[in-house]
This record gives structure tokens, C-alpha cells and sequence, in this order.
């Protein structure tokens, strides 16, 4: 959305996409095309913070999500060193008592 | 982001590096991985349960939305589910994957709540949003079930040969 000056008048001119093209589309002038532009600027505006807000709560997400991702490593490191220690290894996934122990 | 001390963090480090010995085949690193697991376990076990609630408050403040009675309702179910999931006489390890398991439900309620969130906002949610949200749930119930696994694989492993003793008013499991 572009206000274009033309031999000291304003022209309001919408960009919309056709075919993967961005084509310029002509509005008006006057009082009629600062409505438009103001809808335009609204519209453009709400996508912008509604675009932040769930930017915003994905990265809370994920946040929430690896937040405990060191006490995971670490509860994983204490069960491999107590099985070890008691004598068992690890087979395709599952934990076996070794032979001579 | 909350994490261990310092301290918890070496100590598991260092439980790392000899289990890895041990499995390297060191049959003398198993006499010290034993030493270290007697002399450690117990602190990084206390405070990884410290995390845990730690964790599980933040989650429930997210999942509550502001109302109190709802936050300490959800934190109070988690624990219940992670004693019951101990049973009767845990060993420090129990106690600490089952923490870890009624964690990770919450996080999976919570992701579940979320993502049911954005399928009620409708038309208006962008799919690569969808998407991200989708893959968060799938990872946080991955987690989940197989902290559910090693808790029974330990269980399972630990539970028949288990013996009980009491010493000095102290309840100690012994594994045979």
C-alpha cells in the first residue's frame, strides 16, 4: 500500500499479488482513499501483533518444553551409571545382566 | 530455562565418564562408579527432585491461566501420580524418575491444552503454525512414554531382587 505524490496531488495505490506477481492496483484520492488507507493500515497492523502473539507463545512452548531437558539428561545419566554399577549392559535397547557378574 | 547447581552438574558428569569406563570394559572403573553413585546419587538425586517441582510449578502456572486453585490442584495431582508411580519403598532413583514421569505428563496436558487452543481459534491459525504446535506435542508425549519405560525397566529390574533393611531408623533398599 503506497501513497503516490503526482504534480502536488496524492494517489492511494494497493499492491496485491496475482499469478505470484506483485501487481499495483489504483484506489483513489481524497478523503475516500485516506479511508482506505486507514482499513488498510488496521488490517496490516492486527496480522502484524496477531503474527507476534503466536510467535510469542510458540517460543513460550518451546521454551516450557527444554526447560527441564537438563534434569531429563541427567536422570538418564544416574539410571545408566546404577545399572552399570549393578552389573548390567545395554542390548538393542534393553538393559541385560552381564554373564560374569 | 532452570538447571542444576554447579556441583550436581560435576557430580553427574563425572558419573557419566565412569559408567562409560565401565562399559568400555574397565572392571576396576565399576568399584569406583559404585564409590561415586554412594557418595553423589543422593545429593544430585535430591536436587534434580528440586528441579522437578521447580519444573512442574511452572508448568502449572502456564496450564492455570491465573487461577490459583487450579495451579495448586494440577501440582498436587502431579505428585500424587508420582508417588504412586514410586510405590511402596522407592529407592532415590524411583523417586526421581517418577518425578520426572508426572513432569512430563504435564507437559503433555499443557501441549495437549495448547494445541486444542489453536484448533478452537479456527480458520485464522496458519498451518506451519499447526505444524510446529503438532510437533511439540508429538516430542513432549515421546518423552513421556519412554520415561514411563525406563521407570518400569528399572522397576522391573530392581523390584524382585530388592531387600529392605532398616538400619538405625533409616529405610535402605539393597540390590542383590
Amino acid at each position: 500500500m503506497a501513497w503516490e505524490r503526482r504534480g502536488g496531488n496524492l494517489y492511494y495505490y494497493q499492491s496485491e499479488r496475482v499469478d505470484g506477481r506483485v501487481r499495483k492496483k489504483y484506489v483513489g484520492t481524497g478523503e475516500i482513499a485516506e479511508l482506505v488507507a486507514h482499513a488498510d493500515e488496521t488490517i496490516r497492523r492486527t496480522r502484524a501483533e496477531r503474527r507476534e502473539r503466536v510467535r510469542a507463545e510458540l517460543e513460550e512452548a518451546r521454551g516450557l518444553a527444554s526447560a527441564a531437558d537438563e534434569l531429563n539428561e541427567a536422570a538418564e545419566i544416574l539410571v545408566r551409571a546404577e545399572m552399570v554399577a549393578a552389573g548390567y549392559h545395554r542390548h538393542k535397547g534393553e538393559w541385560r545382566r552381564r554373564r560374569d557378574d | 530455562m532452570i538447571e542444576l547447581t554447579d556441583g550436581a552438574r560435576e557430580r553427574v558428569r563425572e558419573l557419566r565418564a565412569l559408567s562409560k569406563k565401565v562399559e568400555g570394559g574397565d572392571k576396576g572403573a565399576r568399584t569406583e562408579l559404585r564409590r561415586a553413585l554412594r557418595e553423589s546419587a543422593p545429593d544430585v538425586v535430591a536436587r534434580c527432585s528440586d528441579v522437578a517441582k521447580t519444573y512442574r510449578g511452572m508448568l502449572a502456572e502456564k496450564m492455570a491461566t491465573g487461577d490459583p486453585l487450579f495451579k495448586e490442584a494440577t501440582v498436587e495431582r502431579a505428585e500424587r501420580m508420582a508417588l504412586e508411580l514410586a510405590g511402596e519403598h522407592p529407592t532415590p532413583l524411583e523417586v526421581l524418575l517418577s518425578e520426572r514421569v508426572a513432569s512430563l505428563w504435564m507437559l503433555v496436558e499443557l501441549q495437549e491444552a495448547l494445541m486444542a487452543a489453536y484448533y478452537n481459534k479456527g480458520g485464522g491459525t496458519r498451518v506451519s503454525v499447526v505444524l510446529q504446535m503438532a510437533r511439540l506435542q508429538e516430542s513432549a508425549h515421546r518423552r513421556y512414554l519412554a520415561a514411563i519405560k525406563t521407570l518400569a525397566q528399572v522397576q522391573k529390574l530392581q523390584g524382585p531382587s530388592r531387600v529392605q533393611v532398616n538400619i538405625g531408623g533409616n529405610q535402605v533398599n539393597v540390590s542383590r
